[in-house]
């Protein structure tokens, strides 16, 4: 029987578009990639591996068919009665509690130094899913990944459930007994030798608490960690303006960004706020917009930053100062920038870089001047404070602070730098004057710099008491051990960059009976023990309102999710010290050239784990890596040049080492758009003491990290082990055939050419099989905006919560058998394999109009609704997978195995073999968890469209507009997706669907699909093109 | 000679009628033994209190809605909490050896375990605020609970039996304000409102 061949597309074959590819593998090899695609078993070793039958799990098929026919005979049996169940009212009904209906509730939560309002479902009592608060500043509406995955969090199995001490189990009364001990000591010496080691907080409870134990006892001390901190750009504020002040880039209004080795769309603080504004900025509803903004990107390693960016250039980490003093020197002699006050600085530059070609200086510097004031130089945490310092005084020459970019007071002024500071108590410890050490979160020993020995430092302080989600590296090694609370379980609050206050609400009572940072801070200054009462007390302290007004405002505070009018005022445009600047860059010193021999390593917050903490979060460590697709691992990232020099290949182990630090073995990855003799690696990854899901997945790098190199640092050597190691990711699934999908343009051409997304995607030529139907009702669709989306993956991560989505573990994502719903595809476009472009694109189901998957279903499982959606009855889906090969859009899913666990030892993988009881209550009650054995896909959120549905039915009233939002769309920081009723002339979705850079996903093919993409429009400078 | 007896003639026939015989008997056993029509219905467990819904609503006139408060607005019917119970019975009956159950929860603030009599499976999205609203009585799907003792599946509620009505809900309905009452018929006065119910999958699975 032949096989058909995957025809050719004229229009796409004859156009001079740059080709797509999606790995380098592929792009070298087209036709392997091809057939890779198509197999059904693709992989030499997938096919070996079938061949044995622990795949097949402990049963095998004889045993299987043995067994089943006495299940058989039971099951009649058994289903003459269905058992019993019980229904469990309560007795006390509590106020307002429907049974049946999910509550909201505000509150807010702490990532990477920046809150984001949250609202968190509950269904009866339980929260299900996390969305984000329109009303707050730090969310707008929108989350990311990891916010949305801390739902998962919460209900971990591995968290610990009790204090311990020297490795036994012990009570809450016990370790109060124990302080209440200590505290005499304390007393009597002032607290001399107790140390506090903190993260950087934006919590007034806590700043408030920690300025009470200083007062009880003065001669403690507080110290601050965090591996990921903002310190650097606190402490760059401080040398620009004297003191330290918050900066907030206002994308959406700044035309001009300049991202220096700053991800902050992804990784960089506050990236909720800066996606949706950026995205804002560029928004274009025709192509009669009179212009949109531009991103510039310099980076060492390709980030979704770069992704997005409208020209992007690769350079070291390291590199970037010298780059930077070349453009202000080149701003300097524009007319109306003074920037006399740096002017000793920059004469020091040559003006030049190498590296860099000379119109990334002048266009630059053009754009920069020809914006003034609506432009922004951003730089990125790991770079020196004294960058953060220069391009503060170059924002402030051109006119760009008080406007483009807001200054707010810092939240805690009194925060010091962590480097510093972890380096102060380590010596303390080393001179004897510790003798208590209380760890409030955080995890030093995994994650402090190498070069402090923490754990030997630890090992010397008599008392050391660790307050933690679960007993990791630092837990195992203190003397106490104490249950942290989940943000979701106790009271707190927190503050944005910009100091607007939230309250942290708990939606449930510690599971584990964990208590929160200022609870145990409480304990030790004698403060109410209870959340509660902290929080009511900071809000009544800090306020002159009267009680009873205070009352409402508390209230009011607590509904909405934030305190209105607590935002801080923007500063306005404040002086720059200009002599300060100068002084800062008086320690730079040259190095050695970078060569193979002689990397730069870049140490890069992971996207998903971010420092580690959330390494035991199977959704987050399945999430395919933006760039790279790997999933439960982490790779050290080289560039095909750098590759070549050293004989690697993708995939073999190497040693990474650098002078005066460890070594380490890891994987290498080869990236396009790295920069030659760099190497980039995640931490966060490869965890020694952790839950069941995350220990010794991926490889620590921490070793590697010195405190005098959080950032970055030359001198890393990379020796071939002549080992491989196996990297399960995902960027060659799914493949589309090479058809043109993720369509992109210029702004120029967009405008010349507003139909070019159409031209490559032409009406069907053939004719529907069946008669078309005439939706009258509603007619659901929705709209992808590829100019938005910055693949973020938080949509991903949002329909996993949603949807009751199946993580599956390495080995299964390594056999095409990952379950997300939606995906980002992420394209290298052109044949420059060095610094490619990137094209992004999210696809999920796009409910065709003439589903090619329904024609194949032999037993009608898949079907059509009247108001156009693709439905699936999972009860029905007797699994041939017909359709999902019959699918070019190739986003149906099967469950090839019980990954939402069946009975104990059902499956082979400990994954989900015996899924945890806790793991169960984060599902949501209204979708059907599926079995082994059936087909799933995107349902448009469909329970959510029923449930409006059925609420504007028993209030008798038409569907809103934005009434039914999807859960990715809701999730989505970039509003790039758009979902509503077609029908409905005056919805956004349709007007949306109406704009000219619309086309739909392989038109040609006739299917009619409810999913509208909207062209990419890059904004690149036709003046970087004549060179 | 002749090596099978002549009786041995009706052995064809024998077997036509058995196996004819055992292939009714199979699609039976199918058809309507292994049907909801015998599985679902008329089932009726023991319940930990003898709650009477004769008692309550046949003779004392309850209305439906006073104990299943949420059903107009909920998904899910809710069986009331034991504060509802207690509402009469802290003053009516306090000391009845029946009621204990209902007591000792109200003390000791643990559940009444009831057991569930309607159940759908898992797959299954029934909401039932919708169906009221739309002017379904109780009746319809429930029976005559004013009657029953003990409160038993009266209906098969199998798919086939939920499309029966889905694709005419005209004899079902009645107006809003009668749905909870057990003796409304149609004089011919009413006359059913067009209300669109799902036919297809996802109206009610999910």
């Amino acid at each position: 029987m032949s096989k058909r061949q995957p025809y050719e597309l004229d229009v796409a074959k004859n156009d001079a578009a740059p080709i797509f590819w999606k790995s380098l593998e592929q792009k070298a090899d087209p036709a392997r990639a091809r057939a890779e695609a198509t197999a059904e078993f693709p992989r030499a070793a997938i096919a070996a591996d079938l061949a044995k039958s622990d795949l097949v799990g402990p049963v095998g098929r004889r045993g299987f068919l043995f067994g089943g026919m006495s299940a058989a005979l039971l099951a009649v049996e058994g289903c003459a009665r269905r058992p019993v169940e019980n229904i469990l009212p309560y007795s006390k009904a509590p106020e307002y509690m429907l049974p049946g209906i999910p509550v909201h509730y505000a509150t807010v939560r702490e990532h990477r130094g920046e809150a984001i309002g949250l609202l968190v479902e509950n269904h009866e009592g339980r929260p299900t899913k996390i969305e984000g608060n329109p009303d707050h500043p730090g969310s707008f509406g929108g989350t990311d990944a990891i916010t949305q995955a801390s739902i998962l969090e919460l209900y971990d199995p591995d968290r610990s459930n009790g204090p311990r001490t020297a490795g036994k189990e012990a009570k809450w009364e016990d370790f109060e007994a124990f302080l209440k001990q200590k505290s005499v000591a304390f007393a009597a010496d002032g607290g001399a030798k107790l140390r506090v080691l903190m993260t950087p907080s934006n919590s007034p409870t806590m700043l408030r608490l920690r300025d009470a134990l200083a007062a009880k006892l003065p001669q403690s001390k507080v110290h601050v960690w965090t591996p990921l901190s903002n310190s650097n750009a606190r402490e760059g504020a401080r040398i620009a303006f004297g003191k330290p002040v918050n900066t907030i880039v206002d994308y959406r209004f700044a035309r001009v960004v300049l991202a220096l080795d700053s991800d902050f769309l992804q990784t960089e603080p506050g990236m909720v706020r800066a996606t949706r504004l950026f995205a804002r900025g560029r928004k274009l509803r025709s192509s009669h917009e009179s212009g949109m903004g531009r991103l510039w990107v310099i980076e060492p390693s390709y980030t979704n930053t770069g992704a997005n960016a409208d020209h992007r250039l690769r350079l070291a980490a390291r590199e970037i100062e010298p780059y930077l003093l070349a453009l202000g020197k080149e701003l300097s002699t524009r007319q109306g920038v003074d920037l006399s006050q740096i002017a000793p600085l920059l004469a020091t530059s040559t003006g030049a870089v190498d590296g860099v070609p000379p119109q990334w200086i002048k266009v630059v510097a053009d754009e920069l001047v020809t914006m003034r004031g609506r432009g922004a130089i951003v730089v990125g945490s790991r770079q020196p404070a004294r960058l953060h310092a220069l391009a503060h005084a170059l924002n402030a020459a051109l006119g760009n602070a008080g406007t483009a970019i807001g200054t707010y007071p810092a939240n805690d002024p009194a925060e010091r730098d962590v480097a510093a500071d972890i380096k102060d108590l380590t010596a303390d410890i080393d001179a004897g004057k510790v003798e208590t050490l209380v760890i409030l979160g955080g995890n030093p020993v995994y994650d402090a710099p190498a070069d402090l020995k923490f754990a030997e430092k630890l090992a010397k302080v008599p008392t050391s008491i660790h307050l933690a989600h679960s007993v990791d590296e630092t837990g195992s090694k203190c003397t106490w051990h104490l249950p942290r609370a989940h943000e979701l379980e106790t009271w707190g609050d927190q503050r944005t960059l910009d100091g607007t206050l939230a309250v942290q609400q708990p939606m449930i009572a510690p599971l584990f009976g964990g208590r929160s940072e200022i609870e145990l801070l409480a304990l030790v200054t004698g403060d109410p023990p209870t959340g509660y009462d902290l929080v009511r007390a900071t809000v009544k302290s800090g306020s002159t309102i009267p009680a009873a007004v205070l009352e409402q405002t508390w209230k009011a505070g607590l509904n909405r999710g934030i305190f209105a009018s607590s935002g801080n005022r923007s500063l306005g445009p404040m002086e720059v010290v200009g002599g300060a600047v100068v002084t800062a860059f008086s320690k730079s010193q040259a190095s050695k050239p970078l060569a193979p021999d002689n990397l730069e390593i870049e140490f890069a917050p992971d996207p998903k784990l971010f420092d580690g903490r959330y390494a035991n979060n199977p959704w987050l460590l399945e999430l395919p890596d933006f760039m790279t697709k790997i999933c439960w691992d982490n790779a050290a990232c080289i560039s095909p040049a750098t590759a070549k020099a050293l004989g690697l290949a993708s995939g073999d182990v190497v040693t990474l080492s650098r002078e005066g630090a460890a070594h380490v073995e890891i994987p290498v990855w080869i990236l396009p758009g790295q920069a030659d003799n760099t190497v980039t690696v995640n931490v966060g990854w490869g965890r020694t003491v952790t839950g069941r899901y995350g220990t010794g997945v991926g490889f620590d790098v921490y070793p590697l990290r010195t405190s005098d190199a959080l950032g970055f640092a030359d001198g890393a050597k990379v020796q071939k082990t002549g080992k491989t190691w196996l990297l399960a990711q995902t960027q060659e699934h799914q493949s589309m055939e090479g058809r043109p999908i993720a369509i992109d343009t210029t702004f120029d051409e967009y405008r010349r050419h507003p139909n070019f997304a159409q031209f490559k995607t032409p009406d069907p030529k053939v004719l529907p099989l069946w008669k078309p139907v005439e939706y009258k009702g509603h007619k659901w669709g929705m709209v992808i905006d590829l100019s938005s989306c910055t693949g973020c993956d938080a949509c991903v991560i949002a329909c996993q919560a949603e949807n009751n989505i199946a993580t599956v573990g390495k080995d299964q994502v390594h056999r095409n058998r990952e379950m997300y719903w939606i995906r980002i595809d992420r394209y290298f476009l052109g044949e420059d394999e060095s610094n490619p472009p990137v094209a992004i694109q999210p696809v999920a189901c796009v409910q065709c109009e003439e589903a090619p998957c329904e024609n194949v279903c032999p037993v009608n499982a898949t079907a059509h609704s009247p108001e156009g959606l693709n439905d699936m009855a999972y009860n029905r889906c007797i699994g041939t997978r017909y359709c999902a090969n019959n699918c070019p859009y190739k986003v149906r899913r099967f469950n090839y195995l019980e990954f939402q666990g069946g009975p104990t030892g059902s499956t082979p993988d400990t994954l989900y073999g015996d899924i945890p009881e806790t793991r169960k209550m984060q599902f949501n009650p209204d979708v059907t968890v599926r079995m082994r054995g059936v087909m799933e896909k995107c349902t448009y959120c469909v329970q959510r469209i029923q449930e409006g549905k059925i609420a504007s039915k028993r209030d008798e009233r038409p569907i809103k507009d934005h009434e039914i939002v999807t859960a990715c769309e809701q999730a989505c920081p970039a509003e790039a997706i758009v979902f509503g009723d077609l029908n409905d002339p005056t919805s956004r979705v349709a007007k949306y669907a109406e704009i000219d850079r619309g086309y739909h996903l392989l038109s040609e093919l006739g299917t009619h699909p409810r999913t509208t993409y909207l062209g990419k429009i890059r904004n690149p400078n036709p003046a970087m093109e004549q060179g | 000679m002749q090596i099978f007896p002549r009786s041995l003639n009706k052995l064809p026939l024998l077997v036509a009628v058995v196996a004819n015989l055992a292939l009714v008997g199979v699609v039976f056993v199918f058809w309507y033994w292994l049907s909801p029509k015998n599985l679902v219905m008329g089932y009726m467990p023991t319940q930990p209190v003898p709650y009477s819904h004769r008692l309550h609503v046949g003779q004392l006139g309850l209305d439906c809605r006073y104990c299943h408060a949420n059903i107009e607005r909920a998904a899910k019917a809710m069986i009331p909490p034991t504060q509802t119970c207690m509402g009469c019975h802290a003053i009516v009956k306090t000391d009845s050896a029946k009621l204990e159950p209902i007591r000792t929860s109200w003390q000791t603030g643990k559940a009444v375990e009831w057991v569930q009599v309607h159940r759908l499976p898992d797959h299954v999205f029934f909401d039932h605020s919708v169906h009221l609203h739309a002017g379904v009585g109780c009746i319809s799907c429930h029976g005559r609970v004013d009657e029953e003792e003990v409160v038993k599946v009266q209906v098969p509620m199998s798919m086939g039996w939920c499309l029966e009505c889905h694709r005419d809900p005209t004899p079902n309905l009645r107006p809003r304000s009668e749905i909870t009452n057990m003796t409304w018929t149609n004089d011919g006065s009413f006359k059913p409102p067009a209300v669109n119910p799902p036919q297809n999958c996802s109206g009610c699975h999910r």
